[in-house]
């Protein structure tokens, strides 16, 4: 047991020291970093895109198809996550796997949730309170992503956060509609629909594909900003919502 | 000077986080890492990216790790 210690002290060792020894060049590296793209953005991001975080300017001005491509990825991560649980048996929350295996296996429509035996009121006061709070947190990171820091993906995930969170602090009986398996996917379907349009929707602009339709004298440059923030905020929100839901649900007997 | 403690006190977590048996505190000190990423990345004037790593760090990740570890076990037996 002794020896056992050492050696696994050893190998952690070898690692720091092979990590260390990877990434030792970077930090003694004195190769200026590159600017041209800084200051190009620093002269003309303003301008050219109507956002004062620059942050949001490139990845829904200048790179928004990279944006798209992380939101399909994010898709495909969520639905393939809960397909390959709800096939494995584990606990879901009732009614966040698929019908069929909801009818078989782990979910009875009566059935009360028995997880919370250690929930203490603290945790229940605590989290019912805060939830609405940093819901409303999120909305702000979500609706002003063109002005300081945050966006569609930041507010996102604190609006999951605060649907966790209410979640966690309903008391049994009582739900909301937001913590609801159908809700939450409903409203990852309409944000996914209204994403694929607002991307196109340039198109018919004569802007290209994620060009800026909303581009001219009646609304600010930022606008198209704002609704492409707003709908990625609300899919990614719900489904990263739903997926913490379905991991919150009960407990394997 | 901050950032050096603030990548020290990283560098001592993880290595906790490899060598607890018990993988609850595991889980815990990552989520510890994720906090002082957040500063650290606020330090380094990046709020955008410490909003992420606030959320998704310390907030997503301990859910779905904590979910692993109940549908699973809880100690570590590598032998």
């Amino acid at each position: 047991m002794k020896g056992d210690r050492l050696l696994r002290t050893l190998r952690i060792l070898i690692t720091m020291a092979a990590v260390a020894a990877v990434a030792a060049p970077v930090f003694l590296s004195r190769t200026p970093w590159p600017s041209t793209a800084r200051d190009y953005l620093e002269r003309a991001g303003v301008a050219d895109s109507g956002a004062i975080n620059l942050v949001s300017a490139i990845y829904l001005g200048y790179r928004a198809f990279d944006t798209l491509g992380e939101t399909i990825v994010l898709l495909v991560a969520v639905s393939g996550t809960i397909s390959i649980l709800s096939r494995s048996g584990a606990s879901l929350a009732p009614g966040f796997g698929s019908v069929a295996a909801d009818n078989a296996s782990f979910s009875l429509p009566q059935d009360k949730p028995t997880t919370h035996t250690l929930r203490t009121h603290l945790i229940e006061v605590v989290t019912g309170k805060l939830g609405p709070v940093v819901l409303l947190f999120g909305f702000y990171l979500m609706l002003y992503g063109h002005l300081s820091p945050g966006g569609g993906f930041q507010g996102g995930v604190v609006i999951a956060s605060g649907i966790v969170f209410i979640a966690i602090g309903s008391r049994r009986d009582a739900s909301t509609w937001l913590t609801k398996a159908s809700a939450l996917n409903k409203i990852e379907s309409l944000g996914f629909l209204l994403l694929m349009s607002a991307a196109l929707s340039g198109v018919f602009a004569g802007k290209g594909v994620l060009g800026n339709p909303l581009d001219g004298p009646l609304f600010g440059k930022a606008a198209f900003i704002i609704v492409l923030n707003i709908v990625i905020g609300l899919k990614v929100g719900s489904g990263i919502g739903f997926m913490c839901i379905a991991m919150l649900g009960r407990h394997r007997s | 000077m901050m950032v050096i403690l603030l990548l020290a006190l990283i560098v001592v977590l993880a290595v906790f986080s490899l060598a607890s048996k018990d993988l609850l505190h595991s889980v815990i000190a990552l989520s510890a890492i994720s906090l002082l990423s957040t500063l650290l990345f606020y330090i380094l004037r990046a709020p955008d990216v410490a909003i992420t790593e606030a959320a998704v760090g310390a907030g997503v990740t301990t859910v779905i790790f904590v979910w692993a570890l109940r549908n699973t076990d809880r100690m570590d037996r590598d032998r």
